[in-house]
């Protein structure tokens, strides 16, 4: 830690790279002459080279990615079902209960008061806006659109792994991973007459 | 889509209920946000889990959403007050964390299986420290590091994001990197590095 306090927080910027120019070129002029200020640059430039080492080790793997899209879909879906009249439903439906009446008179009142404290106050409270998805693009169509692209996904990456890696018992674990993906479509015909070549294709080369 | 359309016109096409603007711009940043998140919560599958919270917050609050910052910051604030939830619920809850480090310390070391392996040992535990240093930053100290550091923020943007001040930012700029300095050194006093 630098004794020469007036500096730290330029040392701390410097080695962050976060010193404008104006201020640059003084700072390393003091450098020249101060000792604890370049142990300290030294230092906070250490740490960060190794704190950055260890985040670039991290990597995002792409069939992580993979699925992103689809299940934002799924969950917008999901919410979907839980909309106000859902909500009203089960509202009305926890009324018929034996206090139900009071509950009823009790909510109505307050409603009421809130529509007056409105009309003489202002503007009355909002329900939170959300957008809905329309009927041409559905989550559920969104959702079908998104596997289909995951099935496609798998079959190049099973293709890749034949055409370039010309790895046969990877090349049939991926195909059957995308026949069990496609399962209810006709992808799993293609992944079929796949693993059918590629089951002649490794006989005809033991042969 | 064309590539040149900025954010904020895939915004505006969005809002004019063209929803395949919206799949536009999920393609651009779900990376950076799951590698953002990865960096924060340090485990795929939770990371995974904002990553689609913070889509789905976007959705259904995009119709209302007026340019008055960048899309990129905005999505970053979703994000970010996701993960310092995310950090606040695991605090109260310390034996999950533990479990759920151990786990993502075997995906998050990179492997490299041709190298010395106590070499590659030697370097997994060193990740493991420097990753345990970061998370002793506090939420908002690593939120506005990770911003800056690896996403690519302005200070003004990190501000932005993280609803702070840009005052307050450096200063949690500063005590992060400080923070770090004083947990990193016996690394390099020790000449491990």
């Amino acid at each position: 830690m630098p004794k020469c306090k007036k500096s730290e927080g330029h040392a701390i910027d410097y080695a962050y790279r976060g010193l404008s120019p104006a201020e640059e070129e003084p700072f390393k002029a003091h450098l020249r002459n101060c000792q604890d200020c370049t142990e300290a640059v030294e230092s906070y430039t250490a740490a960060l080279e190794l704190t950055d080492k260890a985040q670039e080790e991290l990597v995002v793997p792409e069939h992580a990615l993979q699925n992103i899209e689809m299940n934002v879909y799924k969950r917008l879906a999901a919410a979907q079902e839980q909309t106000w009249f859902s909500r009203l439903r089960t509202y009305f439906t926890s009324v018929g209960s034996p206090f139900g009446g009071y509950k009823t008179a009790a909510v109505s009142s307050i409603a009421i008061a809130l529509i007056v404290a409105a009309v003489f106050l202002g503007k009355p409270p909002q329900p939170e806006p959300t957008l809905q998805l329309t009927k041409e693009h559905s989550a559920e169509a969104r959702i079908a659109e998104y596997h289909e692209q995951g099935i496609q996904w798998n079959l190049e990456e099973a293709l890749i792994t034949h055409h370039l890696r010309n790895d046969a018992w990877e090349t049939e674990s991926q195909l059957n991973r995308m026949k069990e993906q496609a399962q209810g479509t006709s992808w799993t015909q293609v992944a079929d007459k796949h693993l059918q070549y590629l089951q002649s294709v490794t006989l005809n080369r033991t042969q | 889509m064309d590539k040149l359309i900025d954010d904020e016109m895939l915004v505006a096409q969005f809002q004019a209920g063209r929803q395949n603007a919206f799949d536009e711009l999920m393609k651009r940043y779900k990376s950076k946000i799951f590698s953002y998140l990865l960096r924060s919560v340090r485990n795929y599958e939770d990371a995974e889990d904002i990553t689609i919270e913070v889509f789905f917050k976007a959705y259904r609050a995009l119709e209302n959403w007026q340019p008055k910052a960048k899309f990129s910051t905005w999505l970053y604030k979703i994000a970010s007050n996701l993960a310092i939830d995310y950090h606040r619920a695991k605090a109260r809850n310390p034996v999950y964390a533990l479990e759920d480090t151990e786990i993502s310390e075997e995906h998050l070391v990179a492997t490299d299986l041709y190298s010395d392996p106590e070499k590659q040992l030697e370097e997994k535990e060193r990740g493991i420290i420097i990753r345990e240093a970061v998370d002793q930053l506090s939420p908002k100290q690593k939120a506005v590091f990770m911003l800056s550091r690896y996403e690519g923020l302005q200070l003004k943007e990190v501000a932005e994001a993280l609803d702070m001040a840009e005052g307050t930012v450096k200063i949690h700029l500063h005590r992060a990197v400080k923070r770090l300095q004083t947990l990193l050194r016996p690394l390099w006093e020790n000449n491990d590095i």
